[in-house]
């Protein structure tokens, strides 16, 4: 996918001395276009009237306030709560159950038309039923998290475990090596990469499973917010809500992608193991 | 000798196989069991009885109610596949041209990315109304994304080597619009396909959770919300039933299409 | 005294299908045997189941028929279930790809064997850290195989076996892949290493070159299906100069039989 690839021009005397001014110079045409989107943005709801859509600074003034009294973090840290759950009830044993099948391929075999119609069937469209049975409370998202969770985990644990290279079993084995010994040194490490490739796929869906479940039924959380905010045609407070969703979306996957680079440090720069989404 | 011990076995293959068949039904009969049990322990209100679901299924689908809603999700679906397929395809060929610009609005498309969009569908019912137009919406952005992502990869893939080499062996600009560019964007585009098709009919159904009173997600939050439970599990069924059938689809497409290409296995989810 | 390692009428080929005709002999009736602390080379064309017949002595795969003896017992080379790799530690192997963990430091990969046999302690560390200065990784022990040259992957992947000891090692075309220059070099640290403790070595090589120069005895491999086509003695006395061996006086005759014997 395309990186950026802005290139700045040749420097102008003042510009170059200075990092940051070059920087942004570097960036005009992008800072450029941010600019038209905010002055579009203002523009629209100048003409449409802050009913249909909020101002920009009205949006950032109530984010702030929203900020400054607590209530943003408040309902951002139950839709982050529901999803680090989720995340963690589903990934982990997601993590784990490729291991334990690994010498058993008859049960993965059994295994494989469920777990692909898993993965394949519409996960969030049971949202209704978890809500039926878990009710309107935390509980009912964090099932539903990691319900999605579970399955990108699980198929990324296992190609991460068929994909190993088996000479470098057959090297520990020469070398004296159990199979105990074999799972723990060369198995476990070498699937880590791919564990991880399924942890960052798997985030956004927690947060947004999180977020769509809240949507439908719940008296907490982001998408309460934007639920209830948009019901009492509020577009302000929706905004506001909605960049919160973005900045929990960002900063997780943040901290993945962080925790990831530290785990693989040892990665050659070219290893095309690891799928982007 | 110790060489006959060796050759393949074709009969225990095939006993694997037979063995691996039979677990999956007794697996599939298994979990029915363990669902028939389940809605007599938990009781009606939270699970529904599998026969009674089976009953269901069959009077809807007499009563035509079935093909009501599969209709209108699918109506809607197709019709929003195409919206984001359309602009997904035709931005990548526009942007084509500017690269200037392709750079300088590119993290902002990025970022657009990261936004969840399920989460914009109250804003979308809010300025759209309660008709089509928010689920149209929702399964654009969702078709789009993807879409857009594969063919601008495709793209930026094809130019430079081929187009190149098309050059130097004379091909006109058309000529390589059409046919280097078409068919080696075919794969990308493919690939794009396979993920936003299953998404537009489950966006369709999770719009209809919130706005509407057709389709199948309709039906399952509807009878939710009256606590029919057995209708609940129904739609469930038809909706998860639908969603594999597309994917099956795509996937016996995807292998007739591309026979030709070595297959990587350890690719394949 | 009787040998080491006795290869004896060693045959294989792959498993065919039920129905089809029996796929091609790969190794056929393949007899030699390799004497303790003694220095064996094998010569072959590629493909000819060099690679093959090391995995059959290491374990790690099954013959189709012949036994391998080790120190007079019977290795079950016969049955895929009953293949001990390694020989409970007795065989080393050196592949020719380096297989490294990527995910470990240079030195972490030298003391990984040491690891999985629950031998690792001062000692053996130590013993770890002087073969790395032994050839020249020294200030290389913390980074990582992408960040080693093909050489140093070659260097590290050589000691790793060499830290645990163990009595036989195989070495499938270890210096194949290697520039010129770098193979010299190791050829060199390899026969000074060797020296220290005089282990038994079955060396396996398509350079004829390389042969003479490391080997106290070199045997000659046929084509499929691989034979023993000749045994030849290497007259040129230890220690031996890698870099001026071609000019040896007994070279050019050895190279000339051994190259006639090769097809």
């Amino acid at each position: 996918m395309a990186t950026l690839n802005s290139t700045g021009g040749p420097g102008v005397g003042v510009l170059e001395g200075n990092a940051l001014l070059g920087w942004l110079y570097s960036r005009r045409d992008q800072i450029l276009v941010l600019l038209i989107l905010i002055a579009g943005w203002h523009g629209l709801s100048l003409l449409l009237g802050t009913y249909w859509i909020g101002t920009p600074w009205g949006v950032a003034v109530r984010l702030y306030n929203g900020l400054l009294n607590g209530e943003i973090i408040r309902h951002s840290s139950y839709t982050l709560a529901e999803a680090l759950a989720g995340f963690a009830i589903g990934g982990i044993p997601a993590a784990v159950l490729p291991f334990l099948l690994r010498r058993l391929p008859i049960v993965t075999a059994i295994l494989d038309p469920f777990m692909v119609g898993g993965y394949g069937s519409p996960k969030l469209a049971l949202a209704p039923l978890f809500i039926l049975w878990f009710g309107i409370g935390l509980e009912s998202k964090i099932a539903l998290v990691a319900f999605t969770v579970f399955f990108i985990v699980y198929f990324s644990t296992l190609s991460g475990i068929r994909a190993l290279d088996t000479k470098l079993v057959q090297m520990a084995q020469v070398m004296g090596a159990s199979e105990a010994k074999v799972a723990r040194y060369i198995i476990f490490p070498g699937a880590v990469p791919h564990i991880f490739t399924g942890f960052r796929i798997a985030m956004p869906y927690s947060i947004g499973g999180a977020v769509v479940a809240e949507i439908i039924s719940a008296n907490r959380g982001l998408g309460y917010l934007i639920q209830l905010r948009s019901m009492n045609f509020d577009t302000t407070g929706v905004f506001v809500a909605l960049v919160a969703v973005c900045v929990v979306v960002f900063l997780s996957n943040l901290v993945v992608n962080v925790v990831e680079r530290r785990l693989l440090r040892w990665r050659p720069p070219s290893d095309v193991t690891a799928q982007k989404e | 000798m110790a060489d006959t011990a060796l050759t393949f076995d074709e009969s225990a293959a095939r006993n694997r196989r037979i063995i691996i068949r039979v677990g999956q039904i007794a697996l599939a009969v298994g979990l029915i069991w363990i669902w028939k049990i389940g809605s007599q322990t938990a009781g009606e209100l939270f699970f529904a009885d599998p026969f009674k679901v089976w009953d269901r299924l069959i009077a809807i689908t007499l009563s035509g109610e079935l093909w009501m809603h599969t209709y209108e999700t699918l109506r809607i679906s197709f019709v929003g596949f195409v919206l984001g397929c359309f602009f997904g395809v035709l931005l990548p060929f526009v942007l084509r041209r500017m690269p200037r610009l392709t750079d300088a609005i590119e993290p902002y498309i990025m970022a657009s990315v990261g936004v969840p969009k399920y989460a914009l569908i109250p804003l979308f019912i809010l300025w759209f109304g309660i008709q089509d137009a928010p689920k149209l919406w929702l399964i654009g952005l969702l078709v789009f994304y993807p879409v857009f992502i594969a063919i601008f990869a495709g793209i930026r893939g094809v130019d430079g080597r081929l187009i190149n080499m098309a050059r130097i062996a004379g091909a006109s600009e058309a000529r390589i619009n059409r046919e280097v560019i078409w068919y080696a964007l075919l794969p990308f585009f493919f690939s794009g396909l396979k993920i936003a098709l299953p998404r537009a009919v489950s966006a369709a159904i999770i719009g209809e959770f919130l706005v509407g009173n057709k389709g199948i997600g309709y039906y399952i939050e509807h009878s939710r919300q009256q606590m029919d439970v057995t209708g609940a599990f129904t739609g469930i069924v038809v909706a998860i039933a639908l969603v594999l059938i597309v994917n099956s689809a795509l996937t016996y497409i995807d292998k007739r299409l591309n026979a030709w290409r070595p297959t990587d296995r350890h690719m394949a989810v | 005294m009787s040998a080491l390692l006795e290869v004896r009428g060693l045959a294989k080929r792959f498993a065919s299908r039920a129905g089809r005709e029996p796929s091609p002999w790969i190794i056929q009736n393949l007899s030699f045997s390799v004497n303790e602390g003694e220095f064996l080379t094998i010569i072959g064309p590629s493909g000819g189941g060099k690679t093959t017949l090391l995995n059959m002595i290491a374990q790690i795969d099954c013959a189709s028929d012949g036994e391998i003896r080790f120190q007079s017992q019977i290795a079950p080379v016969n049955d895929l279930k009953a293949l001990k790799p390694g020989l409970d530690c007795k065989i080393g192997y050196v592949t020719q790809e380096d297989n490294l963990l990527p995910w470990r430091t240079c030195i972490d990969n030298v003391l990984f064997p040491l690891q999985v046999q629950g031998k690792l302690n001062d000692e053996t560390k130590a013993r770890a850290q002087n073969l790395i200065r032994a050839v020249g990784l020294a200030g290389w022990e913390n980074h990582y195989p992408h960040e080693l040259s093909g050489g140093m992957r070659k260097r590290t992947s050589l000691i790793r076996t060499l830290v645990y000891d163990p009595p036989v090692i195989l070495m499938d075309e270890p210096f194949g892949a290697l520039d010129a220059q770098t193979r010299l070099q190791l050829q060199d640290d390899l026969l000074r290493l060797w020296n220290l403790g005089r282990k038994t070595i079955v060396f396996v090589t398509h350079d004829i070159a390389e042969a003479i120069a490391l080997g106290d005895r070199a045997i000659v491999l046929t084509r499929q299906p691989s034979q023993v086509a000749g045994e030849h003695r290497i007259t040129i006395p230890r220690p031996r100069d890698i870099r001026g061996i071609m000019t040896h006086p007994e070279f050019v005759d050895l190279y000339q039989r051994i190259r006639a014997q090769v097809q």
